[in-house]
């Protein structure tokens, strides 16, 4: 299986090589996924099978209105909803300015300040977990939602920097001297000239946190305890019983709390892997 | 957004209020990182050195290092350490295992190449959570897909009980990180695949190269660079792991070798509110991700990153 080939010099079995690949690609990516639909599409008698029945043999859609009267899933939803866009906002609102700083300033020491940023982005969450939840304890934050937008915003922030740093850096810079010799300040300049060229890089960069923030468990688990402060990833662990799993209710509650993600991905692919690839990207 | 508070005169006096405006300008940032992250970070240094266990409140104090001296003696911190490094050997392997072909198969020029792109991003954007409930119900011992499957081929009689033996239970956990985390490795080589001019491999092909050794002379070495960034990052993630053992704990009753050190540090705090030793294991944690972060400073320094 080889990368960089022209297709048209394809044999046959180069041919079935190349779909092959491509579709353990698409299959492997896809089935649990799909699994899970398929799952929360089943009722509970119908699933205690083996040999499993791989398709359901009538479509059934209670699971999806048990999901939402038996947690307040759609108040999760909402919450999730509200601190990733929130923390979103905070994060790319620190992370443009000190991004174009960074990137096009004259700063000294601007490679201590870069480390100092790489190292940030890989400090262990859960060595913070503990003094974090005394910090929010000790400002009266917790079950609030800046008690997780707070965090949420400042672990994004140094990967949002990274990324936008290496897109600024790829605009050129006569175009803000021009600009700047044509009369407009250097903030003129960032508002004017940079950021509307760098839309892609703000974009791949929200994208990021955002994606981050809606996926983020450790904090949101033991933060926002009260039951109308769940987001949506601790939300979908909280259909489980002391001794049951009712498989078919929790198989639709990942399916509805994957939808956004989902969505987002399907509508953005393109750039989203043109941004990630170009910016670096964390897990 | 940040806005400088006077106008700038232009040319005159540049060098100083250039100063200026960087440092308004990564304010915000610095705010953020110092107060959220570092503060709370240097606390934990503090914390650790102190006795503070809400359950036992009457036992308060300094304590010295005698934490860490705890630590040393606990079987169960050496395990949890044991069972992250475990981990850690066999996902970061198996994502690269998986994910440079991923990364290969969606670098084909297809016209499947979006549905491959969204295959591809889907496990990278799955929470983690939710990555560790799907596996768990695919490796449902009596209901699950995975012993259907395997059944049906004939390659075992009986379901497997994936989650409740021991070692099947360890494998079943390193499957499912590497199916969440090859997809990191795949983008990231992927990126690296861009980045390598077509002509290359074509020249190469001209002077009679076939495709594999244009793929291991040219393309590899290319590589070299994306691969390590992977390297580390994965090396990171995967000490700090929590999310899906998390998970699995809570359905597995083998449960002692899938704790990880992230796992064990949560149980200390949150679960049994032992505030000073949980501390002194997020030092620990802190000075493994430290370690590992170091070496990827020096390798970007030293021009790696080509």
């Amino acid at each position: 299986m080889s990368g960089d080939v022209a297709p048209q010099r394809l044999t046959p079995g180069q041919r079935a090589g190349r779909f092959a690949a491509l579709g353990a690609l698409i299959v492997g990516g896809f089935f649990p996924f799909v699994w899970m639909i398929l799952t929360s599409l089943k009722s509970e008698g119908e699933l205690q099978q083996f040999p499993v029945q791989y398709l359901p043999s009538r479509l059934d859609f209670s699971n999806y209105a048990r999901v939402f009267s038996e947690q307040p899933f759609a108040q999760f939803f909402l919450n999730s909803l509200t601190v990733s866009l929130l923390s979103t906002a905070l994060c790319i609102a620190a992370a443009v300015p000190a991004a174009y700083a960074l990137a096009r300033l004259n700063i000294r020491r601007r490679g201590v300040l870069m480390t100092t940023i790489v190292t940030f982005s890989m400090l262990p969450v859960v060595s913070l977990l503990v003094p974090l939840f005394r910090l929010m304890r000790g400002a009266n934050l917790l079950n609030t939602a800046p008690a997780l937008i707070l965090p949420y915003a400042a672990l994004s922030l140094p990967i949002a920097i990274l990324t936008l740093v290496a897109f600024f850096s790829a605009i050129p810079r006569d175009l803000e001297a021009a600009a700047m010799v044509d009369g407009t300040t250097r903030v003129g300049a960032l508002t004017r000239v940079v950021l509307p060229l760098s839309t892609p890089g703000v974009v791949t960069a929200a994208l990021l946190v955002f994606v981050n923030s809606w996926n983020e468990f450790l904090l949101a688990l033991s933060f926002n305890t009260k039951l109308s402060m769940r987001t949506v990833s601790v939300g979908v662990t909280l259909y489980q019983g002391e001794f049951a799993f009712p498989w078919p209710l929790i198989a639709a509650a990942v399916v509805v709390a994957t939808v956004p993600l989902v969505l987002l991905i399907a509508v953005f692919q393109r750039r989203f892997v043109a941004g990630l690839t170009a910016g670096g990207v964390k897990a | 957004m940040t806005r400088a508070p006077t106008p700038l005169r232009r040319r005159a006096r540049r060098e100083p209020s250039e100063g200026l405006l960087a440092l308004l300008l990564l304010l915000p940032a610095a705010a953020l990182l110092l107060g959220v992250l570092l503060l709370p970070m240097l606390t934990t240094f503090r914390d650790s050195l102190y006795l503070n266990k809400l359950t036992e409140p009457w036992l308060q104090g300094f304590v010295g290092l005698s934490q860490y001296g705890q630590m040393l003696r606990d079987a169960r911190f050496g395990a949890a350490l044991r069972n992250t490094l475990v981990f850690g050997v066999l996902t970061v392997s198996g994502s690269f295992l998986v994910g440079v072909p991923m990364a290969l198969a969606a670098h084909m020029p297809s016209r499947a190449r979006d549905l491959a792109r969204v295959a591809l991003l889907l496990p990278w954007a799955m929470p983690p959570v939710i990555t560790g409930l799907i596996f768990a119900w695919l490796f449902n011992a009596q209901y699950g897909v995975v012993n259907d499957l395997l059944v049906r081929a004939g390659v075992i009689q009986e379901p497997l009980r994936w989650l409740s033996t021991p070692g099947l239970s360890v494998l079943a956990m390193v499957i499912t990180i590497v199916w969440k985390t090859s997809s990191f490795v795949a983008l990231i080589v992927l990126g690296g695949l861009q980045g390598i001019p077509r002509d290359l491999t074509e020249a190469a092909e001209v002077d009679g190269a076939t495709r594999t050794q244009s793929f291991f002379r040219v393309i590899l070495p290319l590589l070299a660079p994306s691969l390590a960034v992977a390297f580390i990052f994965r090396t990171i993630s995967a000490v700090q792991v929590f999310d899906i053992p998390y998970t699995f704990i809570q359905q597995a009753p083998a449960q002692g070798l899938l704790e990880t050190l992230g796992v064990y540090i949560y149980r200390t705090g949150i679960e049994f509110l032992d505030f000073g030793y949980a501390a002194a294991l997020s030092v620990a944690l802190f000075a493994l991700s430290l370690a590992v972060t170091a070496v990827y400073v020096r390798f970007v320094r030293d021009g790696g990153q080509a």
